[in-house]
């Protein structure tokens, strides 16, 4: 199966989206705040998001410092302020000052909240940490950091503190429901592409079972991977379709810590997959996408959704397990490592599903010895990639997941999100690393087994 | 009343009261606030069994974890070892468990528990040594560490000094310091870092819990 456009087109995409990322920052809305305001806002949502587990994390730390030589901006750095539990410095002051057992005491002992800290402590919420969540697996005692980052980007959204580009990012989704221009039009244009490989593509069919997302990535850069999912549900003889109402994955609002950002996303997929009667929601290779609708987002909606969310990694390892979907076998010869997105792994749960996959093709699996569970995230998630001055971290930490993959002596990186393919492939760049990285849809895709069951999925 | 007589009477009173009540003030004061519901549906249905798993594999994390923090591992389980036998297990020490729980054990000979104290004191001597220096531990340490720190190692001092006979016309002084360090330990158990033995358990169990929602062990 040929697609129209070729790695090489990619690569151009790629820096396109590179140049568009790299003046973000001159697009964003300004916030003008008093100072008193953006820490009375902050403090709100600090108070307002620490309830008794939070509260029980913030009890019990012993600041053993272990939770750094899980963090790969630490590794990487060597600066002990990119301790994650160092981030959580402001939310337990003023959980301490507000709301603790003894703020009687702590608010006589220690200094209020200020602006100077809520800026300084931008850098290390943001750019200095891509919520992978590899540093609450190591804490002796349990503490759940990346929720307390992740709090602590909410208070700093909310002070109008979030990184610029974030911030821009969050405009353009207000607006057009999507991000980098990657709107109705570039949908329309490219299901018209994939139609003219004979590849069947449905937008908004009055009922489907399947309601299938992409993202902006997949329709400027990765229209391989767009294929690749359409021809895997066509394959599977699944009644999908795309909704030009809901169809971006991404939420900027997840990553920017911007709450309200972040519903307005949620509900456009859920009222899109409302209209359709939808039954699964199919989230494409996004990673931070799966967690802001599979978890967060019922809780922002504020009730259960009526549909299930499934990663399309996910949906194949399910269908590779039930029999119906089976794979052509690569072979042995065919040496790949595997590269857990964070999002989907540890902050997913969608761990196994892939490495089903990967036994279906037959390839030999070579894993990094950080994997699953423990796996080094790619340096550029939750926003990251799109922060300009987070560069020099961003390289620490491919750096990192550079040596891992190298030591597997693997020929390619399958992985299962193009927000770290993007990442990897600006990290090659940079760094002289020429290891391919592939997709593991268009992996799936590619090798899909006769006898053919579905409609048209081969053209 | 002798300063003995002080250590054994209304200073363990008094400590053992504010240790009490501090525990219960500081827990209360976070397990009462509300709770935030999850709507999402869980993807396992194994909650407890992974936060009963956590809270036993947080001791063991998997290699590529362990191998950054080995020092700290080992260093960190020696000295609480090491303090509590020595505190469980020092013939002296018996008699007075005994009479606060009414039934005792036997102890172990003197000689290797105080070897035993001893290194325990000089890994706690080199843990706060190494908070002065380490980059991280620079960063985030905080009055509560060092006072924390100096309250764990004061009994060790002060029992060692005291079984040394190293001041023997003050013996008693010395045995009245090493229960009033052991009764600051107890005062300042509920305001610091050392709560971490009330909450440490229940909290594994919950980031075990809370990672097992999404079907990953944590």
């Amino acid at each position: 199966m040929s697609t129209t456009i070729s790695a090489t087109e990619e690569r151009a995409a790629l820096e396109g989206i590179a140049r568009e990322v790299a003046r973000l920052a001159d697009s964003a809305p300004k916030v003008d705040l008093p100072d008193a305001e953006r820490v009375r806002r902050a403090k709100r949502v600090f108070i307002q998001k620490t309830d008794a587990s939070v509260a029980l994390d913030l009890e019990s730390c012993l600041h053993c410092g272990m939770c750094a030589e899980a963090c790969h901006f630490y590794e990487g750095t060597g600066q002990g302020r990119y301790a994650p539990i160092h981030k959580l410095k402001l939310l337990r002051k003023v959980y301490r000052r507000e709301l603790g057992p003894f703020r009687f005491v702590q608010k006589l002992l220690t200094r209020d909240l200020t602006v100077a800290e809520l800026e300084q402590w931008q850098e290390l919420v943001f750019d200095s940490c891509t919520e992978c969540g590899r540093c609450d697996m190591i804490c002796p005692v349990g503490v759940h950091l990346s929720r307390g980052v992740h709090i602590t980007r909410q208070a700093l959204a909310a002070a109008g503190l979030a990184p610029a580009e974030l911030r821009a990012l969050d405009a353009q989704q207000q607006g057009t429901g999507t991000v980098l221009g990657a709107d109705v039009d570039k949908l329309r244009g490219a299901l018209e592409e994939l139609r003219g490989q004979g590849i069947e593509a449905p937008l908004d069919k009055p009922q489907a079972r399947y309601l299938l997302l992409t993202t902006a990535s997949d329709l400027l850069i990765y229209r391989r991977s767009l294929a690749a999912t359409a021809r895997i549900m066509n394959h599977l003889d699944l009644d999908w379709t795309f909704s030009s109402k809901g169809f971006e994955a991404a939420n900027s609002g997840a990553v920017s810590g911007d709450e309200a950002a972040q519903r307005r996303a949620t509900q456009r997929i859920v009222d899109a997959a409302l209209a359709c009667g939808a039954k699964f929601v199919i989230v494409p290779e996004c990673g931070h996408a799966y967690p802001a609708l599979r978890w967060e987002g019922p809780n922002e909606i504020g009730g259960t959704f009526p549909f299930e969310v499934l990663a399309m990694s996910e949906l194949i390892g399910r269908e590779l397990e039930s029999g119906r979907l089976r794979l052509q076998s690569l072979g042995p010869t065919k040496r790949v490592t595997f590269h857990d997105p964070c999002k989907f792994g540890r902050k997913g749960g969608v761990i196994d599903e892939p490495r089903r996959a990967l036994a279906a093709l037959g390839v030999e699996l070579r894993e990094t010895e950080s994997k699953g569970t423990t796996n080094y995230c790619c340096g550029g998630g939750g926003g990251v990639f799109f922060i300009g001055r987070a560069a020099p971290l961003r390289s620490a930490a491919f750096n990192i997941k550079r040596r891992q993959f190298d030591a597997t002596g693997a020929d390619s990186v399958v992985t299962s999100c193009g927000s770290c393919r993007m990442n990897f492939a600006v990290g090659a760049q940079q760094n002289n690393w020429n290891t391919p990285v592939e997709s593991l849809v268009e992996l799936v895709a590619d090798n899909l087994a006769a006898p053919e069951t579905g409609r048209g999925a081969v053209a | 009343m002798t300063l003995l007589d002080f250590a054994r009477g209304p200073a363990m009173f008094w400590a053992t009261t504010i240790m009490v009540i501090g525990i219960v003030w500081r827990l209360a004061g976070a397990v009462l606030l509300a709770r935030h519901k999850d709507r999402s549906t869980p993807r396992g249905d194994n909650r407890v069994v992974a936060g009963l798993r956590a809270v036993a594999m947080r001791s063991v994390p998997p290699h590529e974890l362990e191998k950054h923090i080995t020092f700290q591992h080992i260093t960190g389980y020696a000295w609480h070892l090491g303090w509590f036998a020595t505190f469980l297990f020092f013939g002296p020490h018996i008699p007075f468990i005994k009479s606060i729980l009414g039934f005792g054990w036997p102890g172990l000979p003197n000689q290797p528990i105080v070897i035993l104290a001893a290194i325990t004191l000089a890994i706690l001597v080199a843990l706060l040594v190494r908070r002065m220096v380490h980059p991280v531990l620079k960063v985030i340490s905080d009055f509560d560490d060092y006072v924390s720190t100096l309250l764990a190692c004061a009994p060790l001092v002060t029992g060692i000094v005291a079984f040394a006979h190293l001041f023997p016309s003050r013996h008693e002084t010395m045995i009245a310091l090493h229960i009033l360090s052991v009764e600051a330990l107890m005062v300042w158990l509920p305001f610091g870092k050392i709560f971490h033995c009330i909450t440490g358990l229940p909290l594994r169990f919950q980031i075990g819990a809370a990672y097992a929602r999404r079907g990953v062990k944590a």
